[in-house]
């Protein structure tokens, strides 16, 4: 529906996008994930018009907008930091966009009251801006851009003025009230849990160029770079080289920084002698202290530093000088292990394998 | 055993009032500045106001009587004419300029901004000695195209204040807009307003507060600062001018000048207080969030023209004005005996008022910046009641005609105990107090944004309150107290209004000389000598810039 077509721009020297392509469906929600300063805001200024690019093409619907001014694009941007307008009240602000596309009055009135249901904010209209907590002023935000109904809502980093709680609270909402009126959402953030817990897909974006599109399950079990990998929470990245391959059950041995280990690499085709990258989340790794280290992926090491949160308790396990970050759960039934305490650690047999020839896959 | 605890005692007793004094010294120098604000600026103005009411038998009204048959009331529906036209004019090109260098094209920016500030180096009347040379009856243009203009009176009046003050319009105006979130403007044009929509609905709504603040500025200096009024009104009364000649003339009325300074007053009192009250719960704070650095959107050209149009005459004016002020100052008789020549610049009578100028000026720039800055601490860090007071205190001074506060040290200061007329120090109190809000609101803008923490922690470490303040808070708001010292210095060099009735024979001031040379026609020497006061102030301001840069501190930002 929306597709960006390998879209350019540099501010002076900097280089802020540096060939974006992207296709998004309609009606879905797809987040755009990276670190400040990756582009991400440029991008969105972009798409609703207020920037022009350097170089590449916006198509919506077939048909390419670099060239339709701002207002009639029909994308509709909820500003971070919300740009309400503080003289108008509530209503006056989701108004707005009704009065200067000159709509009759009583349409207005009606359609506000609509808007005001949506947001959850009934009989808020008439407060001045300043008058309302921040999730309010969010919603109102929301319910502005949504005001024309537009084709297309890009939210840039829309809960980062928050609290840690009304943030999860207003995730929820938003999602609902994106689900409610089924509209193609763009949704800018750098919080890879907020990412993927609220969209469809994820684009995850680095120095101005894209990293990865897609489901959150594909990003966070199959990085396809060290980057995507290191961005979407903890990762441990073991090196390897390939030591023998079978193919009758599909396991490879491999020379791996902590010892030989035997692994199922999926789709990856190996070869023997390869340099390859094993990504392992830290939830993957087991920890034991009964089991011995001379089985097939087990490990023997010691603790060296414990972090308790409550749910998980994440250790850092020291394995020959490697560290390996390893989350256990419920540390309630399983009890807190102790600093120093000797270990084994176990690997697990099915992992997602980067290859040092592909694209940047591992950047330092 | 009793001995020890008498001296333990004694030593109690001192701890205890050490840290007395350590806990209160915020509040202690609160009182202090309080009581010199009384004294030097709540004491002059009702001296002033009160011999307008206060005849040799009493209380009278005989003088607002005579207000109102003899034709000062005339001088002052003309005075509240040429303030309304001033002030609009002035704020006007002011947004157009201050929008053209906030969102405009980028290499328009640093010029335009440049050369609007350009008249704050030179005395205001700089317009009037352009004026007369420009379109005068033997003016340069007046020669060139053959016309036939009325330069005196009410076109050559508003013209000239409006120039003159502009660059303070604009500096408002531009502060204004510079900390306008521009997301909301993004905001309505992504909704769909046209440019002319988003300047309408969102843009001017919001500077008003700015709007109310220029004006106000603009107004009392247009009305107060009269040396272009006096230059130029030809036979339209004008209050101040009015003023000036009844305490100057033959028959000093302090009276009378009581009363004028009354309806002088009344006009600036009314715009303190709409600014004050009406819009104080109207003040706009961006609401929540990060500012935005986003490159601003392009203006359309609908929005650009007329904005260009404006600036550019208001700019071109002003250019010209100090082109031909400086070719004045090497012309024998402009329009008469057009040739070049050197005896203006080097005619020495006004050297002497030039130093004691430069000297009264680089002394009320230090202890005004110093003033400003102590009343910003007191006012953001103090915990007395009344700081507000003070700081209104301290701005009225600043929204004081400079022509009624004049009269009021003449009045106030002319007997013991407090005897400074003819002194040195009368002009520099008198410029310090005038001007002192200026420092004191860029202080309190910079201590605002500076955590009370990090004094916190500075005590927390084992400083008192007088060494946390040199240690911690002067170098953060050094560059406030900079920018303090730079305004009070520029304006007491080139201002006239107040101090016209305080200079004496011993510490003659420039501004005065200029002034009165311009009013008895001596144009070549009037604009030689401005010339010389423009350089001055030049010099002065690139050494501070050197030194700035030199020092790390920077002062052109005022963030």
């Amino acid at each position: 529906m929306l597709v960006l077509n390998d879209v350019h721009k540099a501010f002076g020297r900097v280089r802020a996008l540096r060939g974006v392509s992207a296709d998004i469906d309609k009606g879905e929600l797809i987040s755009f994930l990276g670190p400040s300063g990756c582009g991400k805001t440029t991008l969105m200024r972009i798409i609703c018009g207020l920037t022009e690019p350097d170089a590449g093409e916006i198509i919506l619907e077939g048909r390419v907008i670099n060239d339709v001014p701002p207002d009639r694009r029909g994308i509709q941007m909820c500003f971070q930091n919300y740009a309400l307008f503080p003289h108008l009240t509530v209503a006056g602000n989701i108004s707005y966009g009704l009065q200067v596309h000159k709509w009759k009055r009583d349409r207005i009135k009606a359609r506000v009251e609509e808007l005001l249901h949506l947001a959850q904010l009934e009989g808020l209209g008439d407060r001045r801006i300043d008058e309302i907590s921040g999730g309010q002023q969010q919603r109102v935000a929301l319910a502005r851009a949504l005001a024309l109904a537009p084709k297309v809502l890009l939210l840039d980093e829309p809960l980062s003025n928050l609290d840690a709680n009304l943030r999860v609270h207003m995730r929820a909402t938003l999602r609902e009230i994106q689900r409610k009126v089924s509209i193609t959402t763009i949704f800018v953030t750098h919080d890879q849990v907020e990412a993927m817990t609220i969209s469809d897909r994820l684009v995850v974006m680095n120095q101005g160029v894209v990293e990865q599109v897609g489901s959150p399950v594909e990003i966070y079990e199959k990085p396809r770079n060290e980057f995507v990998a290191k961005f979407i929470g903890y990762v441990n990245i073991l090196q390897g080289v390939v030591k023998d391959t079978s193919d009758t059950s599909g396991s490879a041995i491999i020379d791996t920084e902590l010892g030989e280990s035997e692994i199922a690499p999926g789709d990856s085709r190996l070869s023997r002698g390869e340099k390859i990258y094993i990504i392992i989340r830290p939830e993957a790794v087991r920890i034991d202290t009964r089991r011995s280290a001379g089985q097939m992926n087990s490990f023997a090491g010691s603790i060296r530093s414990v972090m308790y949160a409550g749910s998980t308790v994440k250790y850092t396990v020291d394995v020959g000088g490697k560290a390996l970050i390893v989350d256990e759960y419920d540390p309630t039934t399983h009890g807190i292990r102790r600093m120093g305490e000797r270990v084994v650690a176990e690997i697990p047999r099915n992992v997602h394998i980067l290859k040092s020839g592909s694209r940047a896959s591992v950047l330092t | 055993m009793a001995q020890a605890r008498a001296l333990s005692r004694a030593a109690w007793a001192r701890e205890n009032a050490t840290e007395f004094i350590q806990t209160h010294v915020v509040n202690i120098a609160g009182g202090l500045l309080f009581l010199l604000l009384v004294v030097f600026l709540l004491w002059p103005i009702s001296a002033v106001l009160v011999k307008g009411v206060y005849g040799p038998e009493g209380f009278t009204l005989q003088f607002y009587e005579k207000f109102f048959t003899a034709y000062y009331y005339r001088s002052f529906l003309n005075t509240l004419l040429l303030g309304v036209l001033t002030t609009s004019v002035c704020i006007t090109a002011g947004f157009c300029i201050a929008y053209l260098t906030t969102r405009g094209p980028r290499f328009l920016r640093g010029p335009l901004k440049w050369l609007t500030l350009l008249p704050l180096i030179a005395p205001p009347y700089i317009f009037a000695l352009s004026i007369i040379m420009l379109f005068g009856r033997r003016g340069f243009i007046t020669q060139l195209l053959n016309l036939d203009l009325q330069i005196f009176g009410f076109t050559g009046v508003v013209i000239a204040q409006t120039l003159a003050f502009l660059p303070l319009a604009y500096l408002i105006i531009e502060n204004m807009l510079t900390s306008l979130d521009s997301s909301l403007e993004d905001s309505a044009a992504n909704l769909g307003a046209s440019e002319g929509k988003i300047l309408r609905s969102i843009t001017l709504p919001l500077l008003v507060p700015g709007f109310l603040k220029g004006s106000l500025i603009v107004y009392v200096m247009a009305v107060s600062e009269f040396g272009n009024v006096a230059i130029l009104a030809g036979r339209t009364p004008f209050l101040a001018p009015d003023i000036y000649t009844i305490v100057t003339g033959v028959e000093t009325d302090f009276h009378m000048a009581g009363t004028l300074s009354m309806f002088l007053l009344l006009p600036v009192a009314v715009i303190f207080l709409v600014q004050n009250y009406f819009y104080k719960d109207k003040g706009y704070v961006t609401i929540s969030g990060k500012p935005s650095y986003a490159e601003p959107r392009r203006i359309g050209w609908l929005i650009l023209i007329p904005m260009l149009v404006v600036a550019s005459i208001a700019i071109g004016l002003i250019v010209l004005s100090f082109a031909v002020v400086f070719i004045g100052g090497f012309t024998r008789i402009v329009g008469i005996d057009n040739t070049v020549t050197l005896a203006h610049i080097m005619d020495w009578r006004a050297n002497h008022a030039l130093i004691s100028s430069l000297r009264v000026s680089l002394l009320a720039g230090l202890f005004g910046a110093a003033l400003g800055i102590l009343i910003a601490y007191v006012v953001v860090r103090g915990r007395v009641q009344g700081r507000g007071t003070l700081e209104g205190l301290c701005l009225a001074g600043f929204a004081m005609p400079g022509t009624v506060l004049g009269i009021g040290y003449l009045l106030a200061f002319n007997s013991p105990p407090l005897l400074l007329t003819g002194t040195m120090i009368i002009l520099v109190l008198n410029s310090v107090f005038r001007f002192a809000a200026v420092g004191m609101e860029a202080g309190i803008t910079k201590l605002q944004q500076l955590s009370i923490e990090v004094e916190e922690a500075s005590r927390n470490l084992g400083a008192s309150t007088p060494t946390t303040f040199r240690r911690v808070v002067l170098p953060i708001i050094f560059p406030a107290a900079m920018y303090g010292f730079i305004y009070v210095f520029m304006t007491t060099m080139v201002s006239l209004s107040a101090v016209v009735f305080l200079t004496s024979p011993a510490y003659p001031l420039v501004a005065v000389f200029i002034f009165q040379w311009a009013q008895y026609g001596y144009i070549g020497l009037a604009s030689a000598t401005t010339v010389k006061v423009i350089a001055i102030v030049a010099v002065c301001l690139g050494i501070i810039q050197l030194m700035s840069r030199w020092t790390g501190f920077s002062i052109t930002r005022r963030d």
